[in-house]
């Protein structure tokens, strides 16, 4: 049995040696690849795809979804493009999908292209940060951003009423426009049996967002923002005073609040967050649609965004082109990903016609025209100090933070172990732990 | 008739020629990846962002790294080497017993069980289930919002869900439970294997001469079944050192709480994953290897030494 095997195992050595030294006889036309590969970390932008991109005939397209925690998809990707100019036309990654978070890593090397150059030219509706964000240092735009995100405070009608006497949204903004405020209602919602937010991270990206120096200096030197700083004892604070759960942002102890039975007043999120996330609350049985609404919150900020960036390489870069347009200036598809989607586009005069419309309503956000709220907070977003650790550093300090927010760990327990984590993702940082 | 000088037929050409792929697959999926590991070990090589950095030899810089004490007086990876240790023998110690005790059971020929075939199909079960979808599966089971914690609560055993994967104890135990359930069915059907091929012949005139079942076992079966053991237990501990998905899986990649659960090989995955850091991964593929050597000579020193 055992020689057998090893029989069919030389078998299949050699036959993949002999596959392996065939040479491919494929030749270049002037036509464009048959296979339009996308590369993303989740099915968002693939549904929107589907529904409104016209495929051109005898293209097919293949989608390679990676989930992005632990930066895996991340890394699927980091091995797809560096084998990008040996890998076979129809393999070669045509698009791909990346986060805020980690964007500036591929715009600022030349494994993405300046899509001016492919046919990409008019921004004139687009928002400048969502451009800023998808450009290199120089200054040329790699990518661009099918949705701008604004993010806002989205809270429940019910509980906002009971807690707060009101859930019209001016004056909900007016009691909780600033983390002053905020905090007082937090011990308000909690006298009635509420919870503030359903997770210790809630509020993490609007504090993150807000940084005035990067994660990582010039000599590589990781600093804690005062921003942060405020964040983790906003934390601290809340989980002792059960203002919060210590549940991470996409755990289903959280999900769980979006329900029926959920106690937790405020989330915070853009439009995607929403309509994409917010599964529970979506439920026709056990949801609360309509039971919600959104206003500004204490601080102005935004929260991720797809940018669809164009990789070196590609065989199909008319279509690559086409995709790219398509998204950001034509208006019929963005009025439908506003109005059937629930997305708040990159397209500043669809948008705003949107936003002007008295008929337009969000039937989940109880009636509220929420593109009128984030065509204004739009006006805010500053895609600033950012740096190409951000996903490593805001996960890996959220997900070792927690232990001392559950009282497991202390406080500088819980940092040791972040920057343990961050020497071991990020060789080079210098943290307090580095040898 | 003159007979031709008769040559004597060389077999032993065909075996060695039979057993050539083995070594090709091996040389070229085992020994050259292995020293290329070492070879790497003393160099600095890396990527930030896109850009690789290196590779610039370096000399033992990365084991000294490794080996230096951090903050807390700590060598970290010695630290990660007692988690993994610690959760293994939790979850080999009942996977032997267990295994022993269904092997002994299955092939008794008093006992003559019937449904054999079924009942090992069962047991054999779990170690069919990828490792990661089964710590999938515990991971949900054990959440604060999981079933479990539901039962306990509505049974009235608890009164506020237990956070299972912060808790030391049962966050390592979760980990040494799948381990046991993943892996007992493989030990018992190897065990089955070792017992089946001792002569029938001795069980039965130990019988005759009137030995209770205690002293076949341990006078016959034991020390026959020794070289079966010690296959069983190096096995088992090397794939222990090797522990990843299921920790990995339950802990979101951190090793909470506080790194307990954190293994020599989450530990290499963080500088692989993201970084492409050959130089420091390679460093503690070597230091495992060592260690791993080292253990596996002792057990099997161990074991032949009570002959």
């Amino acid at each position: 049995m055992k020689k057998a095997m090893k029989g069919v195992l030389a078998a299949a050595t050699c036959l993949s040696i002999i596959g392996c030294g065939s040479k491919t006889t494929e030749t270049k036309s002037g036509e464009e690849g048959k296979v339009f590969n996308i590369y993303a970390w989740n099915e968002e932008f693939k549904g929107f795809f589907e529904k409104y991109y016209k495929v051109p005939e005898g293209v097919e397209v293949k989608w390679t979804i990676v989930p992005s925690d632990n930066g895996a998809y991340q890394e699927a990707l980091d091995a797809a493009l560096t084998n990008q100019a040996n890998a076979k036309d129809d393999e070669k990654v045509d698009m791909f999908l990346a986060e805020a978070d980690y964007i500036l890593k591929y715009t600022n090397a030349d494994v993405t292209q300046d899509i001016k150059a492919l046919g990409v030219t008019d921004f004139s509706n687009t928002y400048q940060y969502t451009v800023e964000a998808a450009s290199d240092s120089n200054g040329t735009v790699k990518g661009v951003s099918f949705q701008c995100c604004p993010s806002a405070l989205i809270y429940r009608r019910s509980i906002a009423k009971d807690v707060l006497g009101t859930d019209d949204p001016a004056q909900v903004q007016e009691a909780l426009n600033s983390w002053e405020k905020f905090d007082a209602v937090a011990q308000q919602a909690k006298d009635k049996g509420y919870l503030m937010t359903p997770s210790y991270a809630e509020t993490y990206r609007v504090f993150s967002n807000n940084v005035s120096s990067p994660w990582v200096d010039a000599d590589k030197n990781l600093q804690m923002d005062p921003q942060i700083t405020a964040w983790m004892d906003q934390a601290e604070n809340y989980v002792k005073n059960e203002y919060t759960l210590t549940e991470g942002i996409w755990d289903a102890g959280k999900n769980e609040q979006m329900g029926k039975d959920g106690k937790a007043m405020c989330f915070f999120g853009p439009a995607w967050y929403f309509n994409f996330c917010m599964g529970p609350a979506h439920d026709e049985k056990t949801g609360t649609i309509g039971d919600w609404a959104i206003c500004e919150g204490p601080q102005a900020h935004f929260w991720g965004g797809t940018w669809l960036l164009a990789p070196t390489g590609t065989d199909n870069p008319t279509m690559l082109a086409d995709v790219m347009n398509t998204f950001i200036n034509d208006e019929e598809v963005c009025k439908n990903l506003i109005v059937n989607e629930a997305q708040f586009t990159n397209n500043q005069k669809v948008n705003n016609e949107v936003a002007a419309d008295a008929n337009y309503k969000s039937d989940f956000l109880g009636g509220q025209n929420d593109v009128a709220i984030f065509a204004e907070l739009a006006k805010n977003i500053k895609f600033q100090n950012v740096t190409i650790y951000d996903q490593y550093m805001n996960e890996g300090l959220q997900t070792n933070y927690v232990e001392f927010l559950k009282g497991t760990v202390s406080k500088e327990k819980a940092l040791d172990n972040f920057y343990k984590y961050i020497n071991e993702k990020i060789p080079g940082i210098k943290t307090p732990e580095s040898k | 008739m003159k007979k031709g000088k008769q040559q004597p037929i060389s077999y032993a050409k065909w075996g060695y020629i039979f057993i050539i792929p083995f070594f090709v697959v091996y040389i070229i999926f085992t020994l050259y990846p292995q020293i290329l590991t070492f070879y790497n070990s003393f160099f600095e090589n890396y990527k930030e962002g896109l850009t690789q950095v290196g590779p610039n030899f370096v000399g033992l810089d990365n084991y000294i790294q490794l080996l230096s004490p951090g903050s807390d007086g700590t060598i970290d990876i010695f630290k990660y080497f007692g988690n993994t240790m610690i959760m293994w023998i939790a979850g080999a110690i009942p996977q032997f017993v267990v295994a022993l005790l269904l092997a002994l059971i299955f092939t008794s020929s008093r006992l003559k069980l019937k449904g054999q075939g079924f009942a090992k199909a069962v047991i054999y079960m779990p170690n069919l289930i990828m490792a990661s979808a089964f710590a999938m599966l515990f991971f949900s089971l054990f959440s604060t919002v999981g079933p479990i914690n539901k039962m306990l609560i509505d049974s009235g055993i608890l009164d506020k869900a237990i956070d299972f994967a912060s808790i030391k104890i049962t966050a390592r135990g979760l980990v040494a439970v799948m381990n046991f359930i993943m892996w007992f069915g493989n030990t018992t059907i190897v065990l089955m294997a070792g017992i089946m091929g001792i002569d029938e012949a001795l069980f039965e005139s130990a019988r005759i001469d009137g030995a209770t079942s205690t002293h076949v076992f341990t006078d016959i079966t034991l020390p026959l079944l020794r070289p079966i053991l010690v296959y069983v237990m190096i096995t088992s501990l090397i794939g222990g050192l090797q522990m990843f998905d299921v920790p990995q899986v339950l802990s979101k990649g951190v090793g909470m709480p506080d790194r307990s659960t954190f293994t020599v090989v989450m530990y290499l995955n963080n500088y692989l994953g993201g970084s492409k850091n050959y130089g420091m991964a390679g460093a503690i593929s070597v230091i495992l290897f060592v260690i791993t050597g080292i253990l596996s000579i002792l057990v099997f020193k161990l074991m032949k030494k009570e002959d």
